[in-house]
């Protein structure tokens, strides 16, 4: 029996996934603290007590995401974008684009029919162009993420942003409920925003079908309905959209070892 | 003869009356509100008690700003820039390159004879502008007004790596929790957005000299950073905030002795200090 954990610490969700062979154990994800360190250590106790891991037992961890360099436990550190891609390939081989809308940024990535990476992009590092925006503008709302995406479903007159900056939609979306606007038509909104935002990018590396959306972004139907309309183009959706990149370092530690033994 | 310039900002609302040698009688700030017709109107009761005038005594008033279309009483409106331009030379005769850093937008113009020629200007991202400040200094919970002594202290720059105000205000927030000091950091949030003013100046081909305006220049931090960036010297006016109303409050003036008869009367225009409405009252 041989384990493999894939850790992704991202600047807002930290994730990990424990593979047993090739099938997924146990996966987990927790808001990212101040402390990167603690937050890995954090992920792998859950990771083990859920996999029903012992002492004894030996788990190869490949580590991700901006706070990788923080899983001290990790033999292996792992691009990102190509964790990304060999998590999306386990799960659809046939994928030939990836969205991946991520708190800090999101990132386009073209696939050949092998699952490698061939061309990809990342977005400026603009609250407006990644899954912050719908936080702050949630935030303004007071609802939380799983009722912002129902409010913005319901919405038939979703409200233009005039900028494409976080910070003055915040003001705008202020203004709008005061001059009282419904809420569901600011959540839907920006959704639009951001799927105008995030379509741009995808284009950009020429999307080519089938396309899947993961990350935190993918959590939410309304901006999935979004994007689809702006792309026009149906989207595959993971079970777990938020673990493709642990799922994919995993698959990664797994390579490194089975390269090893041969 | 007087004047007025009523200036109207995201964060700031602004009036000067002048008179006709362009000597200032009245300077009153107020912060802007949501209320902007009401606030202009109370602004400008102010600046004529001080100036010891009436509302009929004044021959011509300007308005400019984001909230100028919500100054009732005024006779024109015109755009911010051309009104920045001109209270720039009027401060400066010799000023060829203006900065202005407000709190929604930053502007960058270029001046030839007292009139603007050119201009680039950012209002698409808070990044480059005063709310970058406003939003990072709340965040480490200092006052924006202590934000210049505060970095006065600093003995080195911490590099704020975030691009987007948002992140920004979590690195601080992460930089302050790590140990660095708090004026070195405030000194690395000064560098940042000085940084982006002047690649967006860059643009525009600067010339001395360099005047700064707007609340930024209000900030001795942010001068500093701004001249280290710009390589060249920076001159600020007295006070940096009202640069646009007296430029208003100019060409108030010369618009009211172009217009005026050949008597010299200006063309009169009925003018109300009260409350607008939106409403036009039928009459019984």
């Amino acid at each position: 029996m041989r384990w493999f954990a894939g850790i992704d610490l991202g600047s807002a969700y930290s994730k990990g996934v424990i593979l047993k062979d090739v099938e997924i154990v146990a996966s987990h994800v927790v808001r990212s603290g101040s402390d990167y360190r603690a937050s890995a250590e954090a992920i792998r106790m859950e990771l083990t007590r859920r996999a029903g891991l012992s002492q004894e037992d030996t788990l190869h961890v490949a580590a991700t995401g901006s706070g990788a360099d923080s899983v001290t436990f990790a033999g292996l550190k792992a691009s990102d974008i190509v964790c990304t891609a060999r998590g999306v390939n386990s799960i659809f081989p046939q994928a030939r684009t990836v969205v991946d809308v991520a708190n800090l940024s999101t990132r386009a990535i073209r696939l050949d029919a092998d699952g490698t990476v061939t061309n990809f992009t990342v977005s400026e590092r603009c609250a407006a162009g990644g899954g912050r925006f719908i936080e702050v503008i949630a935030n303004i709302l007071r609802v939380d993420l799983v009722d912002f995406g129902r409010l913005a479903a319901r919405s038939e007159h979703p409200i233009e942003f005039g900028t494409g900056c976080a910070v003055f939609g915040e003001s705008e979306a202020i203004t709008r409920v005061s001059e009282g606007v419904p809420k569901e038509d600011i959540a839907a909104g920006v959704n639009r925003a951001l799927a105008s935002r995030i379509s741009s990018l995808v284009r950009k590396i020429r999307m080519e079908e089938p396309c899947v959306i993961c990350g935190g972004g993918a959590l939410h139907k309304a901006l999935i309905q979004a994007l689809e309309s702006e792309l026009k183009a149906d989207l595959l959706v993971p079970p777990i959209p938020q673990i493709t990149t642990a799922l994919g370092a995993a698959i990664s530690a797994r390579a490194a070892v089975t390269e090893e033994m041969r | 003869m007087y004047y007025a310039g009523v200036d109207i900002g995201s964060t700031m609302t602004k009036v000067v009356i002048i008179d006709g040698g362009d000597d200032l009688l009245s300077v009153i700030k107020g912060p802007t509100g949501p209320e902007h017709r009401q606030l202009a109107n109370q602004v400008m009761a102010q600046a004529l008690e001080q100036a010891n005038l009436q509302i009929g005594d004044i021959s011509f008033i300007v308005a400019t700003g984001y909230g100028r279309v919500n100054v009732p009483f005024a006779d024109r409106q015109m755009t911010e820039l051309s009104c920045h331009a001109r209270g720039v030379s009027v401060l400066f005769p010799d000023a060829r390159t203006a900065i202005d850093i407000g709190g929604q937008d930053a502007k960058c113009m270029k001046i030839d004879a007292g009139r603007l020629v050119n201009f680039v200007m950012n209002d698409k991202c808070a990044a480059g502008t005063g709310r970058f400040l406003e939003v990072t200094a709340a965040a480490l919970g200092i006052n924006l007004e202590d934000m210049g002594d505060i970095s006065l202290r600093a003995t080195d720059q911490v590099q704020i790596s975030s691009l987007c105000t948002v992140f920004a205000q979590q690195e601080v927030v992460a930089l302050l929790s790590r140990g660095e000091k708090l004026e070195n950091i405030v000194a690395g949030m000064h560098s940042a957005l000085a940084g982006r003013i002047s690649t967006l100046a860059r643009r525009l081909a600067i010339e001395p000299r360099v005047v700064l305006t707007g609340g930024g220049a209000k900030n001795t931090g942010m001068v500093e950073a701004m001249r280290e960036k710009l390589g060249c010297a920076i001159s600020v006016p007295e006070e940096p905030l009202i640069t646009g109303a007296i430029g208003a409050a100019v060409l108030a003036k010369e618009i009211c002795l172009k217009t005026a008869d050949e008597h010299g009367t200006p063309p009169a225009k009925p003018r109300r200090l009260e409350k607008a409405t939106f409403f036009i009252e039928e009459n019984p």
